[in-house]
């Protein structure tokens, strides 16, 4: 009954509100359009309540258990192939978008490569402000200038940038309102996360796991900017326990011995050792906890300087909300030498455990091409899901001439969120097959520069293509699984309608049947898909919005357009 | 509204160097008239290089030259010419002339790369991953160089340093430029070249 109501007050509001700035560009006159209040206001308790929110999309990943579900079924599977576009947007910058938008109340939160942010009209696509980031002239990033969208609370919106700063801006005027200095961008430290908001913290972490940072996550006061905790993703000791085999029972074909002389010799690694945490952490209010994942130990692929577990690098991680307190971790691949390492933000959600009871539970996609799923109490593993893709040869070393096995260093999964259909028990993952080779060559530190400890390469004439994956992760099973022409980055929305939206290099942006796999709907955009879809009701009526940017890490073709979709007349 | 992506890199590579001017420290920003015009002897007065071995500086982006400098200071990069000629800068300097070559024109050149040899270069450089960090069209950003439109000569001399260690000031190019064949190296100077 109350999530009812709540959804019909967003309905009313938002329809004021368009009516307050209908054909106008003037970003003043948002405001004050509403019977309810200043409902350009974003309460903790919108926030709280966003996953049985039909109206508005105010999380990057759907809610704060990162479900990635949207609850409205306007929209579905007996309608679905008369999904239209209502608008497209062009932003000024032709560069890869990772972008979620955020729309409350009507209006849309986009933002481009180099840190633009845009606020658009939700219902006509029409440009309400825009702000230019001042970058700084040094910035240290791998894998494309990418923004992943803006986080909202109160009368702000939040943004990291390029040049490791995170901003507040007014969301009525995109006027600046406080930017802090994250971390020294000159060491390799660059934000292309959205930040997340709860209880009034702003959460980010760092990109970094190429150049030897030590990765973080920071909570700041979204008022003042001021830090309130730092939660170190790799520990002071990060040794470990000197792991021999992966979370799936394999063999690393570590050297034990000669990493123990190492560590004798060298010292504990952890203050370049990587372990960035560069995607929204998933939030249990209840319990007053975060999970998230931490990425590649530095330097990638050569572990001779950097002996031990690498704690918490590769890991799923828990920390206490208010303080930033370690509670749990689990490592999936100690001591990596390959960066398949964990990136897609992790799901809470029930699962069933081993002997058949439900237990409050997360759920991670893996570089690896396994979907994970833990007991959210103490972080220990369940299961894991049969592979998405090819796996050969793990794990084999790296070599100086290269050695090659499946998946290539891109994974498996990427840093693409999954969705998940609770009532069907499954989790949608988008996966890559690239197959690469591993070389590795001992270079010291080299103070913010590109650090692989060697390289990986693709390898010419292997074919590479793409899936769509449903896995029920009560069982581990994979579902169904469609094929796809080019390896799949971006990001998947699943709907209450029956389905599940993503989009792909080659531009194509596709429904699916989210219990079959059947396609129902697809779209040319023009430009490569690889952002994770949103939806949201403005006046009655759901749209699809997606960016199509194309993405710098796979090359696929550049673009600049927003695309929002909704049902023919 | 579409706007071609080079054009935007340059605006950003010049809004950038604009955004640097507090930075940097005084009196830095008075270029030195006689440092300038040793570099232009060598680099070209409009930009274009007259030996095709020496890199085209104008309009590269400024932290990709200070720490060019940088390194050629500290003896991380190698070279007779430039070692003697970093030797009396200091750290104002160095940002300065970064900063003032950062804002000129990139120069147009006439090359024309081969279909063939393009063609395989980009398949070389996609094998090894090279648009991550040089980004679409090759036109680099902060610490990363614009590769794009450079000479086929010093772009192939630089990839065969990194190869044999002669240049040693990015570790990880030196890993990935290991693996690849001179004949590939040559095929790649050709296409961003060409570019």
């Amino acid at each position: 009954m109350r999530k009812k109501s709540v959804t019909g007050l967003a309905t009313s509001v938002a329809f004021a509100a368009l009516l307050s700035f209908t054909g106008s560009a003037v970003a003043e006159e948002v405001s004050g359009g509403t019977t309810y209040g200043d409902m350009s206001l974003v309460t903790q308790d919108m926030l709280t309540r966003a996953g049985g929110d039909g109206n508005n999309f105010l999380h990057t990943n759907g809610n704060y258990a990162q479900t990635r579900y949207y609850p409205a079924r306007q929209i579905n599977t007996s309608n679905v192939n008369k999904l239209r576009p209502a608008w497209i947007f062009q932003t000024e910058v032709v560069e890869t978008m990772e972008t979620t938008p955020i729309v409350v109340n009507g209006v849309m939160y986009v933002t481009t490569a180099f840190n633009h942010v845009y606020a658009l009209d939700a219902k006509t696509g029409k440009q309400i402000w825009h702000f230019k980031h001042k970058m700084g002239p040094i910035t240290t990033y791998c894998c494309g200038p990418n923004n992943r969208g803006v986080a909202i609370y109160g009368d702000r919106i939040f943004m990291g940038t390029l040049d490791a700063k995170l901003l507040a801006l007014d969301t009525k005027t995109g006027k600046l309102l406080w930017e802090k200095q994250i971390a020294n961008p000159e060491l390799g430290y660059s934000e292309t996360m959205a930040p997340s908001v709860v209880n009034g913290k702003v959460l980010i972490g760092t990109n970094g796991g190429e150049y030897g940072v030590r990765g973080f996550v920071k909570a700041f006061d979204w008022k003042s900017g001021d830090l309130l905790w730092t939660f170190h993703s790799t520990a002071e000791n990060s040794v470990g326990v000197w792991a021999t085999h992966d979370a799936t029972g394999r063999d690393m074909l570590r050297d034990i011995e000669a990493e123990k002389a190492a560590l004798a010799k060298l010292g504990d690694p952890y203050k370049t050792l990587g372990g960035g945490v560069w995607q929204n952490p998933a939030v249990d209010l209840d319990k007053n906890r975060i999970y998230f994942v931490a990425g590649n130990p530095s330097p990638d692929l050569d572990g001779s300087l950097r002996p031990g577990d690498n704690l918490y690098t590769n890991s799923l991680i828990s920390v206490d909300l208010e303080t930033g307190k370690y509670i749990c971790h689990f490592q999936y691949i100690a001591h990596d030498v390959w960066d398949l390492d964990a990136v897609s933000p992790p799901i809470l959600t029930k699962v069933k455990d081993n002997d058949g009871n439900t237990v409050d539970g997360v759920l991670h996609a893996g570089k690896t091409g396994h979907v994970y799923v833990h007991k959210a109490d103490d972080c220990s593993l369940i299961r894991y899901s049969e592979a998405m893709v090819p796996q050969e040869n793990m794990w084999v070393l790296p070599t100086k001439e290269g050695a090659r096995m499946l998946p290539g260093a891109n994974g498996g999964v990427e840093w693409s969120p999954m969705a998940i259909d609770a009532s069907l028990g499954l989790t949608y993952a988008i996966n890559l097959h690239q197959p690469m080779t591993y070389h590795v060559e001992s270079t010291p530190y080299p103070e913010g520069k590109l650090w692989l400890g060697g390289a990986f390469k693709v390898i010419p004439g292997e074919q590479q293509w793409g899936n769509v994956t449903a896995v029920d992760y009560h069982t581990g099973k994979i579902r169904w699984k469609v094929k796809t022409e080019q390896p799949m980055i971006g990001g998947i929305l699943a709907t209450a309608g029956g389905l599940v939206f993503t989009g792909e290099g080659n531009g194509q942006f596709k429904a699916y049947d989210s219990e079959t796999g059947s396609e129902l709907w697809r779209f040319q955009a023009g430009a490569g898909v690889n952002a994770p879809p949103s939806s949201y009701t403005v006046d009655g009526k759901q749209y699809i919005v997606v960016a199509a940017g194309g993405n710098t890490q796979l090359n696929y073709k550049r673009g600049n357009n927003i695309i929002a979709f909704t049902l023919a007349d | 509204m579409l706007e071609n992506p080079r054009r935007f890199v340059i605006a950003m590579s010049l809004a950038t160097t604009a955004g640097f001017a507090s930075l940097i420290p005084a009196g830095a920003d008075e270029v030195p008239q006689d440092k300038i015009e040793l570099c232009t002897s060598c680099h070209g007065e409009a930009g274009l290089p007259p030996q095709p071995e020496v890199p085209i500086i104008w309009g590269q982006h400024f932290y990709y030259l200070y720490v060019q400098l940088r390194d050629y200071k500290a003896g991380r990069r190698a070279n007779e010419v430039m070692q003697g000629i970093v030797e009396d800068l200091s750290k104002a300097d160095m940002k300065a002339l970064a900063t003032h070559f950062s804002e000129k024109q990139w120069p147009e050149t006439s090359y024309r790369s081969e279909a063939t040899a393009a063609a395989k270069g980009e398949t070389a450089a996609s094998a090894g991953q090279c648009p991550q960090c040089h980004l679409g069209g090759y036109e680099g950003n902060s610490r990363v160089p614009r590769l794009n439109g450079q000479t086929v000569p010093y772009l192939t001399r630089t990839m065969l340093e990194f190869k044999t260690k002669v240049r040693r000031n990015s570790p990880a190019k030196s890993s990935l430029m290991v693996s690849y064949s001179d004949e590939d190296i040559e095929n790649m100077a050709k296409y961003l070249a060409g570019l």
